[in-house]
């Protein structure tokens, strides 16, 4: 049964979360986690409107994104002025008004012609989707570009909450009628107006304005450029999608059949590429569209099976993929050439990231695992061992520093990662404490050499090489810091902001969790005493300044 | 089913092993009744090393197909706590089952089966060396994995406070790629899942079974009569339920999986 009507947080009230270990479906759920460096305190918690009907679950994994809309030059009008005051981006049109109407209409939001201009509701009826319980509307209407968003799927919806406010339910709900909508991404350096993509279960992608989205009051998503529709050029479902960074407008969209497509959100999107048959579904392989103007540009083929996970390096030079077949991929992506990879222990792969320097990746999946890939010695050097179940976040903490850095030269990376165990844990990378168990004959007693040693020998593997999947004596195990527990659902990721880690589960939750030395996270509450019985193992470290 | 009583899927999985078990072991008994008397010399199967190997079987067994595809070779390692002494024995099997937990995967639960336990207080174990109980540490390895594996989950559990069995819905996550580690070749051994039971319905004493196979590689849904084929993503619906009381009770219970004998590498 769903949970959402529990009130794990109301919306009104405080920084206490009290509420996270009393409620039926979370039992022996923490409000808090110690880490070396302090202590995370759940703060609050965002979840998908009470009403969904669970018929919707377990058809996708909630998958979040945080968005970041800075001050923008020309901020939006506000919605309750005609539509001509729309400002955001260039053509504003008014067309779509007419196919906003309809309430239960299918995808009558649908994209109207290939000219890419961005459409406005013109009409100022406001049949605000909050109409029953709810205030948000009013957030909606006086949005005024800056904040910081949480967006994400849910069935067949795509939620958008205001991540500095308590409210649970989101403040934006945008439905899509019978498709699913699978993944997304942001873009905050967006030059014009579109800066938020959407990959749906039949292969669709639209592009649009977040604010957009925003002040617009219905359920419909408004002012959409619609790619590859109705599936046409790949009618399997998109798994992950992806802004390439510095890319000016650039986007690569994965999908289900081991296919990756790059489109240029710029194109006029005259008409739907068309690509080559291809030939050997075993080998990677590059399609460039046969037209200029059309859009997707290039198809990557990159594996057989679904890819399950993309990422950029931040510089946009690397691109990473992991997929059904157990290999993690890294690509140069301008060359559009395969560079390295390996397999899995064992099982798909099912999610990868980068450390901010592009040196390591982490890659997690079906062995419950996670796996980091250095880019120096393009092989694995060390297992995370600790998850129960599948691992299917991860992310390096790209605002962590460890606690005394000017006298320590070497490199202490901080990564977290989410597993289908409902557990999330926390990790140091630090490559001069791993220890490589040399291969030995059987029997023998077991020696040890630093990973750089062996690390010499295989520096010989040509270019584009995968690599088999390492033996379990092969690989040096590194444990987690931190084990928490914090959903009921298995989670689905994982996201550092600056202020918090965020947790998310598949069924549309997520769980916010402040720093230690954030303000939220000292705000003492008297709700943790019954918890904190199998805390007795370390001092705290945060609360007690 | 026509049966008014409900059987278990497991259970009849092992009665059907064990048959035809019997009834190849008299096949080969007839046919060498039928040679001594003929005077040839006796027509066996004889390459049953590692069976002999298991202290279980005294008489010289005979090796069917069913030994060669499903029997595997377990160790019970026990360590004594006094004398460190490491007592061996290895026991035959045909499947595992195995122990679930909440939110869990059959990774977790394999590791869990192996991992170490500790025999103390009213439980301790009596070492040949010391000639008394002692303290001791035991540990299941899978030394010789089989070619088929096996794998029951322990959905049926008997519940004290109940006093009867009660259906564990737990989310227990398969991957379609398994390996164990084979100690005898000093490799890993690589699995590939290729069928599943599903135990459909809420109770321990009552439901409806279906299965999942795959052929050619496709994947085949069979329920009763009725076979369609389905996609490999929708295997993971039938991992269980997160959370107790869920509408979902289509649990995966019985997990064939199958040793990869191309992919066998160092």
């Amino acid at each position: 049964m769903i949970n959402s009507s529990n009130g794990m947080m109301s919306a009104s009230s405080s920084s206490s979360a009290a509420g996270a270990g009393g409620n039926a479906p979370s039992p022996g759920l923490k409000t808090y986690f110690k880490a070396p460096e302090g202590r995370y305190k759940l703060h609050y918690e965002k979840g998908h409107p009470s009403g969904l009907m669970h018929y919707v679950q377990g058809k996708t994994a909630t998958q979040a994104t945080v968005a970041i809309v800075k001050d923008k030059p020309s901020p939006p009008t506000p919605l309750s002025q005609p539509s001509s005051g729309f400002s955001a981006s260039s053509g504003v049109k008014s067309a779509a008004a007419k196919l906003l109407g309809g309430s239960n209409g299918s995808r009558t939001f649908g994209f109207v012609g290939g000219n890419g201009g961005s459409k406005n509701l013109s009409g100022s009826s406001k049949l605000g989707p909050f109409s029953s319980n709810s205030t948000n509307s009013n957030l909606a209407l006086n949005f005024d570009g800056k904040g910081t968003y949480l967006i994400f799927n849910m069935g067949d919806g795509l939620f958008i909450s205001d991540l500095n406010s308590q409210d649970k339910e989101p403040m934006k709900a945008i439905y899509f009628n019978n498709v699913y909508p699978v993944c997304h991404a942001f873009d905050q350096d967006a030059k014009d107006g579109h800066d938020l993509l959407i990959g749906l279960s039949t292969g669709d992608v639209y592009s649009v304005s977040l604010g957009q989205q925003l002040q617009d009051s219905g359920k419909k998503l408004v002012g959409a450029q619609h790619y590859n529709k109705d599936g046409s050029v790949n009618n399997s479902r998109c798994t992950c999608i992806s802004w390439v960074p510095g890319g000016d407008g650039a986007f690569v969209v994965a999908h289900a059949d081991g296919n990756m497509y790059v489109y240029e959100k710029s194109k006029e999107g005259a008409g739907d590429s068309s690509f080559p048959a291809i030939k050997d579904p075993t080998q990677f392989s590059i399609a460039h569209a046969r037209h200029s103007k059309s859009n997707p540009i290039t198809r990557w083929h990159t594996c057989q099976g679904s890819i399950n996970g993309i990422a950029f390096s931040s510089d946009g030079t690397h691109l990473a993929t992991v997929g059904r077949d157990g290999y993690l991929r890294v690509f140069d992506y301008p060359k559009e050439e395969l560079i390295c990879g390996g397999k899995s222990y064992y099982g798909a792969l099912l999610c990868c990231a980068w450390s901010a320097d592009g040196k390591y990746i982490l890659a997690g999946g079906e062995d419950d695992l996670v796996q980091i890939w250095s880019m120096d010695d393009k092989k694995v050097v060390a297992w995370g061992e600790g998850h129960n179940s599948w691992v299917s976040g991860v992310a390096f903490d790209s605002s962590w520093s460890p606690p005394d850095t000017e006298n320590s030269e070497q490199i202490v990376y901080r990564f977290g990662s989410v597993g289908q165990d409902t557990q999330l844990l926390l990790w140091d990378l630090q490559m001069e404490e791993i220890v490589v168990p040399q291969r030995r004959p059987p029997g023998g007693s077991p020696t040890f050499s630093s990973g750089s040693q062996t690390a010499q020998w295989d520096n010989a593997t040509p270019l584009g090489t995968l690599q088999s999947a390492p033996s379990m004596r092969d690989i040096p195990k590194i444990s987690p810091l931190v084990i928490h527990r914090v959903h009921t659902e298995p989670l689905s990721g994982l996201i550092f902001t600056e202020e918090s880690i965020l947790t998310v589960c598949r069924e549309g939750h997520t769980k916010v969790w402040m720093r230690p030395g954030t303000p939220a996270s000292q705000g003492s509450s008297n709700s943790e005493t019954p918890l904190s019985t199998s805390l007795k193992d370390k001092p705290l470290l945060s609360s007690i300044k | 089913m026509l049966l008014f009583v409900s059987q278990d899927a497991h259970e009849f999985l092992i009665f059907l092993l064990n048959e035809l078990v019997d009834i190849l072991e008299k096949e080969v008994q007839a046919a060498k009744d039928d040679t001594e008397s003929s005077s040839l010399p006796p027509e066996r199967t004889t390459n049953g090393s590692k069976v002999t190997q298991a202290d279980d079987i005294h008489k010289e067994p005979l090796v069917t197909w069913v030994h060669k595809k499903f029997q595997g070779i377990l160790t019970n390692e026990t360590r004594c706590l006094r004398c460190e002494t490491v007592t061996a024995r290895d026991e035959i099997f045909l499947d595992l089952s195995l122990d679930i937990e909440q939110n869990s995967s059959i990774t977790s639960c394999l590791k869990n089966f192996s991992s170490i336990e500790t025999l103390n207080a009213d439980d301790k174990f009596f070492c040949d060396k010391c000639c008394s109980l002692q303290e001791a540490q035991k540990r299941m390895k899978i030394k010789k994995p089989p070619q088929i594996l096996v794998i029951q989950l322990k959905r049926f559990n008997y519940i004290e406070q109940l006093g009867r069995n009660k259906k564990l819905s737990y989310r227990v996550a398969f991957p379609l790629e398994l390996k164990l580690i084979d100690y005898v070749e000093e490799a890993d051994a690589v699995y590939s899942l290729f069928a599943v039971v599903v135990h459909m319905g809420s109770g321990s004493s009552h439901g409806h079974y279906v299965s999942l196979i795959k052929s050619h590689h496709h994947w085949l849904f069979f329920d009763d009569e009725n076979v369609e084929m389905i996609d490999e993503s929708a295997v993971q619906t039938f991992f269980g339920s997160a959370q107790e009381y869920s509408s979902n009770t289509d649990h995966g219970y019985i997990l064939f999986y199958e040793r990869d004998v191309t992919n066998n590498h160092d």
